[in-house]
């Protein structure tokens, strides 16, 4: 009897454990917020975090972006001990759809663009009191900067074309050809125009220190009519060029520096600037290609923006003898936009109609940089050379170079220092986007 | 079933008796049971014995080590004598609440006994201890640094994805075998900043299996498949390892001191190039460097000057055992230090355990075990890099002539041609994993019931693991790639300090009815619940002050905190039916769910069944002498694998621009419906027994599909993301594995015990629903794994040349592994080893490619990579292998041949202790043993055994630079009191 009673209280302790320990309580996320929290309803809250995460994402893998445009542009070339695939593939053409410098630039432009996206359609579904002017100003601010992540993409991959909508992952939009994409980053940019412009007078949000000048609606409106000009010169509308120019911060007296820039720092989980290297370095160097100083006019204070090496650095057949230094510390800016391409854009935009204007803004670069004024033809070919060459000293290394001799046709100008080097025309499209 | 019996004894007797051995000493704790009936009891301190019997019946007396006997009944006093045997009794671990006769098992489990764990030679850790001791596994040591780092893949890999170590148990207590790397070491090496899978973890962790104390564990029991580990539900496809420590015995409180001491020395050093003036010329430009340093007698081998110190070895083992007829104990004590072939790594470890055993009374018995363990592990700072700064990347920058040695004030030279100047950042940077860990777990057994018939026990277990992790890392800013003049961030500080609690609790019941035909019915049924928690901190500071090392003594600070909760809920029931030990049918079914998966409430069921036939037992076998025993065995089971814990969700991932805080989005993409994957296995065999167990054959075929495969596949990544945790494949492994274990000789004066093994597993991948992709490598150029329908799923791809298409060019599962080992025992002395052969398998050196871009691989003049013969093997590498997009040149053949351990050891023979000790001191040995001491490979680094990405997941096997493995000589000495 004692057995059975130990036993009824076991059978009792059993079932009671079974019943108790059935039901689970847990499984929330617990290491962050999720995007559903986001895209379901921007709050007030959210939106300045939303805005400096694109911001900040921006800035994501800047350096492999620059290098290899870079090197393909034949401005400097980036020599490391730990990939050699720098002084290989990318110098010699053979691009590789797998490997990094295909994949991660298109990855990391991808993901400041679905940022962007969500927050857009967290907006689009917000319960928090936007005002309708504030509603503006937002969406204006992320389809600028979505539509600058899709040029950076389209920069690179060119005629092999871009994916523009990818809102929605399982139903991703097709790749279209580079007009079509080049339009679409126009609808973008001209639409956001039109909601700065009812934006109202501040932001709901913080911009970066990079963003000086420019942090209100009317304001960020001059970068974004900068940025749609520059696309404009892409696609050859050089009158709209010339009418974008007018609502941009193009100021032909004024400090060709002004713009807009990505900031960097070393406080916690901010960045550094990627692009720095320290000079005489030897197992990680930028050196200019040696074509930058052997072509640049006399005078010219632009080749300071590369310095002599204590010893060259060689790699693989391919010497460099100058540093190249325009970054001078971990926290550097580097630039969206600058006062200087403006005016060089409006040079070019007048360069057919109006050639006599397009000198006086070659002569504004050409001064700044201690050369006298341009001397030379006014026929457009010759005004094309003469642009071309000052873009190529005034935006060193800051990815220009490639994309510029591309769309005038001129890559096969570029020098090619071994046999078998190649500047490619295009990035492939990475292999798990390729379908 | 649970009903009571009525007791049926009309005229029961006591019967009693004293046991002894064959010398006559008397031998407590012997089972003496009714033959047919649950009536039993056991021999006291002095043999003794007494039970209720009839004239007639039969008594069965068991002890593990002696050969079982049965007596007739006839008076009421019956004194038996035991005969020391073989273990064919000895017991396996079925189920999670009982065992069986290892000769009724339906499995083929393995076992690994003390004296092939540890008694050979002293392991280092313990996973590492079992490499080559059991069929069926793949181990794998990740690198040589001290501390451990180990995968032990068990019939193949198990899980792409999802977790593929076993699960290990000691004592009932489920214990933690995380990985978790220190933070401050990816940001120096800045190593999973361009090319590598972004999932990869390439920061050398150890993982915490290399805590427990090999000396302290008296067998392990390896369930390798489903078949085996289905009770275990959704934590058990990856196999399951179930530790037993030492417990005490009745009789007079042993005690037992060993000392060890020894040396370790890098096992292959690659050597250097024949430098001379005129190739220091052409290679650099720099022959007249070679000339001035070769007259002022500064040229040195570096690799020799880092890899090249014997590091002390040092363990220390104090056990004590003893107790009475009611209560058992065993203390032990164990202090292991090793300094590693590095200056300024090694491997210190307390622990200290208390096994204490209690019966109540007859009926109630109690267990307690109790460890905790302190250690500190020094590992060095390898693998992969994309700053110059590791130390194997920085010596592939290294030439001999250059000058790196410190001046009398301690300022160390920059490095010529490199961004950091490798004996610099050996002597002064810290990476530290620090483990506080306490182990404990209880147990109760109470007998509710006991008949003739039947028994009924209940049994409750509770067990605790806790752990806190505290890693240190620290790069000072006098470091060359520290200085800001040099692009440094003054100096790095980071801390990690991970808190882990895991605590798992069960109750079961087991009912035993046996008829009168001998047929035994034996049901258990129970619960279980699992509760994990686990909190990483981690702390990175730079731009420190002066030389502090505090984070808060720093001018930037980032910081990162992962939390993980689950809870797991299960219950199980098995149904094991033994007719007359000649059939034996188990049936069984494991149901649990978890908070990890999508739907915290939906249970996921997993089947087992299995059926063994012990035709030598019956009667038409007969009594045969060639084939004494023969056993058929099949058996089939499910098992699963949970989803990493955050697969449900997607997370943002946080970012500081400008002072203003950001979120961004993460590389993976989480998926609310997530499930486990199931692994269903199906394994025959037999095991066989010839000229009367002296040879003895054990075979088994084993099939393994897993099923809804946890897959982190590649998305489109102008989604934004670069991966997505999805259910979307299957896999499948195959394999066979055969064991022989041959008695040659056995003699008083001599004796020769040999056990080889053979065995081989074969993957493939039976279904996947996503893309194509790669993982675990660098690119096509370089070699990488790629997960392909139709193909083996370890296999290595690449291009082989400009414009190629992706080709196989290898793959990382072995052929086959055979193992022999031999225990030769000569009067006094003892003779054991282990040789581990390892056939096939392939591995991705890229250690060599970065050394030829330095210019410095040992080979780099030779011609035998050309397959022409023309080009010498650096530029071979570099053009005709990177540079031409060619990946032959770095996927090797990693087959190997080992010594892995071999001991000889002397017992001082007891008539010469008593003459010197006068009885006090016995059991006395002295020898001398190695670990790796042969090493056969044709692969062109330091060690065929080598991951630079850790232990999980599929990417063993790939190279870049890591901490040289090292072989160990060992002295010993162990006396008992």
């Amino acid at each position: 009897m004692k057995i059975t009673k130990k036993f009824n209280i076991i059978i009792l302790t059993i079932g009671f454990l079974a019943f108790t320990s059935c039901s689970l309580d847990g499984g929330e996320s617990l290491n962050g917020a999720s995007t559903s929290s986001i895209s379901d309803d921007l709050s007030r809250g959210e939106l300045p975090q939303a805005i400096s995460g694109i911001l900040s994402d921006m800035r994501d893998r800047l350096n492999t972006q620059v290098d290899v445009q870079s090197i393909m542009g034949r401005e400097y070339y980036y020599f490391t001990s730990s990939d050699p695939r720098f002084e290989g593939d990318v110098v010699t053409g053979n691009l590789d759809n797998q490997t990094f410098y295909t994949t991660n630039v298109w990855s990391t432009r991808y993901a400041a663009i679905k940022e962007a996206n969500l927050a857009l359609e967290g907006l689009a579904n917000t319960t928090s009191d936007f005002s309708a002017q504030e509603t503006a100003a937002i969406r204006g601010v992320l389809n600028t900067l979505k539509a600058h992540e899709l040029l950076m993409v389209s920069n690179n991959q060119y005629t092999n074309g871009i994916r523009i909508d990818v809102a929605d992952p399982d139903n991703l939009g097709p790749i279209v050809g580079y007009d079509e994409a080049l339009t679409a980053i126009l609808g973008l940019l001209t639409d956001a125009a039109v909601d700065l412009a009812s934006g109202g007078s501040s932001f709901p949000f913080n911009l970066t220190s990079g963003y000086t000048g420019f942090d209100t609606p009317a304001g960020f409106l001059q970068f974004n009519k900068g940025l749609t000009a520059r696309v404009e010169a892409y696609r050859g509308n050089y009158s709209s060029v010339l009418s974008l120019l007018g609502g941009s911060f193009m100021n032909m007296a004024g400090d060709l520096n002004e713009g807009v820039y990505h900031t960097f720092s070393l406080t916690g989980a901010d960045l550094s600037n990627p692009l720095f290297i320290a000079q005489n370095q030897e197992a990680n160097v930028r050196v200019a290609h040696s074509s930058f100083l052997v072509d640049a006019e006399a005078g010219d204070t632009r080749t300071n923006k590369v310095t002599l090496r204590d010893t060259p650095r060689e790699a693989s057949d391919l010497v460099g003898t100058h540093d190249v230094w325009i970054y001078q510390s971990l926290l550097d800016n580097v630039p969206i936009l600058r006062n200087s391409e403006l005016i060089l854009l409006y040079a070019e935009a007048n360069m057919v109609s109006n050639p006599a204007e397009a000198v006086n803004a070659i002569n504004v670069i050409r001064n700044a940089a201690g050369l006298v004024d341009y001397a030379g033809a006014q026929t457009p070919s010759a005004l094309e050379d003469e642009i071309l060459n000052q873009r190529r000293y005034e935006l060193f290394a800051e990815s220009h170079r490639w994309v510029d001799m591309r769309r005038f046709g001129r890559l096969s100008e570029l020098p090619n220092d071994r046999a078998g080097d190649m500047v490619p025309s295009a990035v492939p499209i990475p292999f798990d986007d390729d379908f | 079933m649970f009903c009571l019996g009525a007791s049926n004894f009309m005229s029961a007797q006591t019967v009693t008796g004293t046991v002894t051995d064959d010398s006559s000493q008397p031998l407590p704790g012997v089972t003496v049971i009714v033959k047919g009936t649950t009536t039993g009891s056991a021999t006291d301190f002095d043999g003794n014995y007494s039970i209720s019997a009839n004239n007639g019946d039969v008594l069965v007396f068991s002890f593990v080590g002696f050969e079982t006997q049965e007596v007739s009944v006839a008076s009421n006093v019956v004194n038996v004598t035991m005969q020391a045997g073989i273990a064919l009794d000895e017991i396996v671990i079925t189920g999670l609440a009982t065992s069986i006769k290892r000769s009724n098992s339906a499995n083929a489990v393995a076992t690994v006994s003390a004296d092939d764990l540890a008694g050979r030679t002293p392991p280092q850790t313990l996973d590492g201890a079992l490499a080559g001791k059991f069929t069926g596994a793949l181990v794998t040591s990740n690198s040589g640094s001290p501390g451990g780092g180990l995968s032990v893949k068990l019939r193949g890999v198990t899980s792409i994805n999802g977790n593929s170590q076993p699960l290990y148990i000691i004592d009932g207590v489920y214990l933690d075998n995380s990985s978790i790397f220190s933070a401050g070491l990816n940001d120096v090496s800045n190593a999973s900043g361009g090319g590598a899978s972004a999932t990869a973890n390439q920061d050398n962790a150890s993982n915490r299996i290399a805590d427990i104390n090999p000396d302290d564990i008296e067998n392990i029991e390896i369930l390798k498949g489903a078949s085996a580990s289905a009770i275990y539900g959704s934590r058990g496809a990856a196999g399951v390892i179930i530790i037993t420590t030492k417990r005490g015995k009745q009789g007079k409180t042993k005690i037992n001191i060993s000392q060890s001491n020894g040396w370790n020395e890098a096992l292959n050093l690659q050597g250097q190039r024949n430098w001379t003036a005129a190739l220091a010329e052409s290679a650099f430009g720099e022959g007249a460097l070679y000339t001035a340093a070769e007259s002022a007698g500064t040229l040195r081998d570096y690799e020799k000057e880092l890899f090249g110190e014997k590091g002390f070895i040092s363990n220390t083992n104090v056990s004590m055992s003893g107790g009475n007829e009611k209560t058992t104990f065993f203390a032990g004590f164990s202090r292991n230090q090793e300094d590693g072939i590095v200056k300024n790594t090694g491997y210190d470890k307390s622990s200290i355990r208390m096994n204490l055993d209690h019966k109540l009374n007859d009926n109630i018995k109690l267990s307690l075990t109790t460890n905790y363990i302190n250690s500190s592990a020094d590992r060095g700072f390898f693998n992969n890099d994309n700053a110059g700064t590791t130390l194997g990347v920085a010596l592939t920058a290294t030439r001999p002539w250059d000058f790196l040695l410190p001046d009398e004030n301690g300022n160390y030279p920059d490095h010529p041609n490199n961004s950091s100047n490798p004996l610099q950042t050996r002597d002064l940077m810290t990476n530290n994993e620090r483990t506080n860990r306490f182990i404990t777990g209880g147990n109760i057994d109470i007998n509710l019931l006991r008949t003739d018939n039947q028994s009924l026990k209940f049994g409750a277990r509770a067990g605790v693991d806790h752990f806190t992790l505290t890693a240190k890392v620290i790069f000072p800013k006098e470091l060359q790639f520290q200085r800001p003049d040099q692009g440094g961030v003054n100096g790095v500080s980071a801390i990690s300090t991970t808190t882990n609690t895991n605590a798992n609790y069960s109750a079961f019941l087991v009912h035993n009815y046996n008829t009168d035909n001998d047929m035994s019915f034996t049901t258990q049924v129970g619960v279980t619940n699992q509760q994990f928690s686990q909190n990483i901190v981690r702390v990175t500071a730079s731009d420190l002050i002066a030389s502090e090392t505090n984070i808060d003594q720093a001018a930037n600070v980032n910081t990162g905190q992962v939390r993980l909760e689950q809870e797991d809920f299960g219950f199980f029931a098995q149904e094991e039916v033994n007719f007359q030990d000649k059939l034996i049918a188990t049936i069984g079914v494991t149901g649990d769910k978890s908070t990890n998966n999508g739907d915290i409430d939906e249970f996921f069921y997993y089947p087992k069944g299995s059926l063994a036939v012990n035709l030598s037992n019956f009667d038409f076998w007969g009594d045969n002498d060639v084939l004494n025993k023969f056993k058929l065995r099949t058996a089939y089971g499910e098992a699963g694998t949970f989803a990493a814990f955050g697969s449900l969700f997607t997370i943002f991932n946080n970012t500081l621009i400008d002072n203003n805080v950001g979120i961004i989005v993460p590389i993976t993409r989480g998926n609310p419906s997530i499930s486990p994957e199931r692994q269903k296995e199906f394994e025959i065999g037999f095991d066989a027994g010839l000229l009367n167990n002296r040879v003895s054959v054990e075979f088994s075929y084993y099939l393994k599909k897993v099923e809804d495969l946890l897959l982190r596949a590649d998305v489109a990544t102008s989604t934004g993301f670069s991966s997505e945790w999805k259910n979307a494949g299957e896999l499948e492994n195959k394999g066979v594995e055969i064991g022989v274990n041959i008695k040659v000789f056995d003699n008083e004066d001599f004796s020769w015990d040999s056990n080889i093994s053979w065995y081989t597993n074969e993957s493939e991948m039976t279904k996947l629903n996503v893309p194509t992709f790669n993982l675990g490598g660098f690119g096509n150029s370089l070699g990488q794994f790629q997960i392909e329908e139709g193909k083996s799923v370890t296999q290595i791809v690449g291009t082989t040349g400009p414009g190629t298409p992706v080709s196989v060019l290898g793959d990382a599962e072995p052929d086959f592994q055979m193992s022999f080992i031999n225990d030769l025992r000569y009067k006094d002395f003892t003779l054991s080893f282990l040789w581990h052969w390892k056939k096939g398998g392939d591995n991705i050196n890229l250690t060599k490619l970065l050394s030829d871009f330095g210019g410095t691989s040992a080979d780099y003049d030779g011609l035998d990579v050309d397959p022409d013969g023309q080009i010498p093997n650096g530029d071979y590498r570099i053009v005709n292998g990177l540079f031409a997009g060619n990946a032959r040149p770095f996927v090797e053949d990693a087959s190997y041949l080992r010594l892995r351990e071999v001991g000889l050891y002397y017992t001082i023979p007891d008539e010469t202790l008593d003459k010197w000790f006068d009885g006090i001191v016995s059991n006395v040995k002295l020898g001398f043993s190695g670990k790796n001491l042969i090493n056969v490979f044709d692969y062109n680094s330091y060690d065929p055994e080598v991951s630079n990405f850790g232990g999980n997941g599929l990417s063993t096997g790939v190279e870049v630079t890591p901490f040289p493995s090292s072989k160990r000589y060992m002295f010993h000495l162990s006396v008992q009191f």
